[in-house]
C-alpha cells in the first residue's frame, strides 16, 4: 500500500489533481482510495456523490471518503470524557460535568482528529494499492504533519521525568524498608498507568511518523505560475524540510503558454537545488479546435516509472 | 537475673533499632523532596497552558490527567507553600 499527500496553498488545484490523479491510476488497475481530509469538501462535488467517513466505491477500483473532522474530533472526545467522568464522576453532583463538553474546542484537537482518522484510514485499508489524501490548506496540513515529531519530542521528555519518578520511589520504599511508607505508590514501570500510557502514545506516534516519513508515501506539492503562491510554496517546501518530510511531485498547475516567462521563473526559484522531485506543468491549450483547461491523461505516468 | 538481662537485650534492640528506623526517615527526606519536585514538574509540564509556559498537545494532558490526582495534589500544595520553599529545603537538609 502506498500513499499520497497532496499539498498547496488554497486554490491551487489540489482537490482537483487529486482526484485526477487517483481516477487514472485506478483506471491503470490500481485499487485506489481518495481521501478528503479538506473540513471545506470538494471531492463529492468533483464526482457529483454524497461522501461520508466511511469509504464508498465509486467504481469498482475507485473508492472515495471524505473525512468530517468536526465529527473525528467529537467522537474521540466522546472516548476520553468517558475516562473523565468516570473518574471524576462527583462533578455531576454539582452539575459541572457538562463543562467537558467545552473541551471540544480546545486548541490542536482538530489536528489530532485529523491524525486518527489518517491513521484508521492506513489501518483499514490495508487492501488498496494506494491511498490519496487530498489536505486542506498549508497552514492546516502543516500542523497536522508536525503534529506526530512534536508530540514524540513532548512525549520522551514526559517519558524521562516519569522514570526518574518511580525510581525514586523506589529508593524511597527500600531505604524506608518497605514498612514506613505513609502512602502506597507505585513504583514498577509495569504497574504505573501513566508511564504505560504513554508508552503506548508513544508507540502510535512513532508509527504515524514513520507513515508519513516512510519510503511508501509522497507528498505532491501543486502551486500556480504566480508569485503569491510562490511565496507560499516556498514556505511550505521550507518547512516540509524541517520535518524531513520528502517532496517527490510538483504540479505547475494552470499553466497557460502566455505565463510561460513567469511559470520558468517559478518552477527555477522553487525547484533548483532541489533532487528527485517530478515536476509537471498542467493547464490551457492552444488547440484551436479543443481550448480551455485540460489535465493530461498521463499524470501519473511520471510517478509510477519513479516510485 | 536472667529475666533482667532478657530486658535489657529488648531494649537494646529495640534502641538500634529505632535508630536505624530514624536514619532511614532522614535519608528518605531528602529523596522524598526530590520526588515531590518531580511530580510537580510533571503535572505543571502537562498543565503549562494554565501557567503561561509550553505544553504538549491537549491530548497528551488529556489522556494522563484522570491518572495523575496524587500529582495534582502536590502540584497544589506546593502552589500553596511557593513562598516557603526555601524554608523547606533549608529544614530538609538541616540548615538552621
Amino acid at each position: 500500500m502506498k500513499s499520497l499527500f497532496f499539498t498547496g496553498k488554497g486554490g491551487v488545484g489540489k482537490s482537483t489533481l487529486s482526484s485526477a490523479f487517483g481516477y487514472q491510476l485506478s483506471e491503470s488497475g490500481y485499487k485506489v482510495l481518495i481521501v478528503s481530509l479538506d473540513p471545506a469538501h470538494n471531492l463529492g462535488d468533483i464526482f457529483a456523490s454524497r461522501l461520508k467517513n466511511k469509504a464508498m466505491k465509486f467504481t469498482d477500483s475507485l473508492s472515495l471518503a471524505e473525512v468530517d473532522l468536526a465529527k473525528a474530533s467529537k467522537k474521540y472526545l466522546k472516548e476520553n470524557t468517558k475516562v473523565f467522568e468516570e473518574v471524576y464522576g462527583y462533578l455531576k453532583v454539582l452539575n459541572m460535568d457538562k463543562y467537558f463538553n467545552i473541551l471540544k474546542y480546545t486548541p490542536g484537537m482538530e489536528e489530532n482528529a485529523a491524525l486518527i482518522e489518517i491513521e484508521r484510514i492506513f489501518s483499514e485499508g490495508t487492501d488498496y494499492d494506494y491511498i490519496i489524501f487530498d489536505t486542506p490548506p498549508t497552514g492546516i496540513t502543516l500542523r497536522i504533519m508536525a503534529l506526530p515529531s512534536i508530540t514524540i519530542n513532548w512525549l520522551e521528555q514526559l517519558i524521562g521525568i516519569r522514570k526518574q519518578i518511580l525510581d525514586k520511589r523506589y529508593t524511597i520504599k527500600h531505604i524506608r524498608d518497605g514498612q514506613m511508607s505513609p502512602e502506597k505508590l507505585e513504583y514498577k514501570e509495569s504497574d504505573d498507568t501513566v508511564i504505560k500510557k504513554l508508552y503506548k502514545m508513544h508507540d502510535k506516534y512513532i508509527n504515524l511518523d514513520a507513515l508519513i516519513k516512510g519510503e511508501n508515501n509522497t507528498v505532491s506539492v501543486v502551486f500556480n505560475p504566480d508569485y503569491l503562491s510562490l511565496k507560499e510554496s516556498e514556505r511550505l517546501l521550507m518547512s516540509l524540510d524541517e520535518l524531513n518530510i520528502p517532496v517527490r511531485l510538483t504540479y505547475n498547475n494552470k499553466y497557460d503558454s502566455c505565463l510561460s516567462e513567469d511559470a520558468d521563473k517559478i518552477e527555477k526559484q522553487l525547484l533548483t537545488g532541489r533532487k528527485g522531485i517530478i515536476n509537471q506543468r498542467i493547464g490551457f491549450s492552444d488547440h484551436k479546435n479543443n481550448p480551455g483547461y485540460i489535465i493530461p491523461d498521463n499524470l501519473t505516468a511520471n510517478y509510477l516509472k519513479e516510485y | 537475673m536472667i529475666e533482667f538481662f532478657r530486658k535489657i537485650y529488648r531494649s537494646m534492640i529495640f534502641f538500634i533499632s529505632s535508630i536505624d528506623q530514624a536514619h532511614r526517615i532522614k535519608a528518605a527526606e531528602v529523596t522524598e523532596y526530590e520526588l515531590r519536585e518531580l511530580e510537580n514538574l510533571f503535572v505543571l509540564l502537562l498543565m503549562g497552558s494554565f501557567t503561561g509556559i509550553p505544553s504538549p498537545s491537549s491530548i497528551v494532558s488529556a489522556e494522563l490527567i484522570p491518572h495523575l490526582s496524587r500529582e495534582i495534589e502536590v502540584l497544589n500544595k506546593r502552589a500553596e507553600d511557593a513562598f516557603d520553599a526555601f524554608n523547606e529545603l533549608a529544614g530538609t537538609i538541616g540548615i538552621d
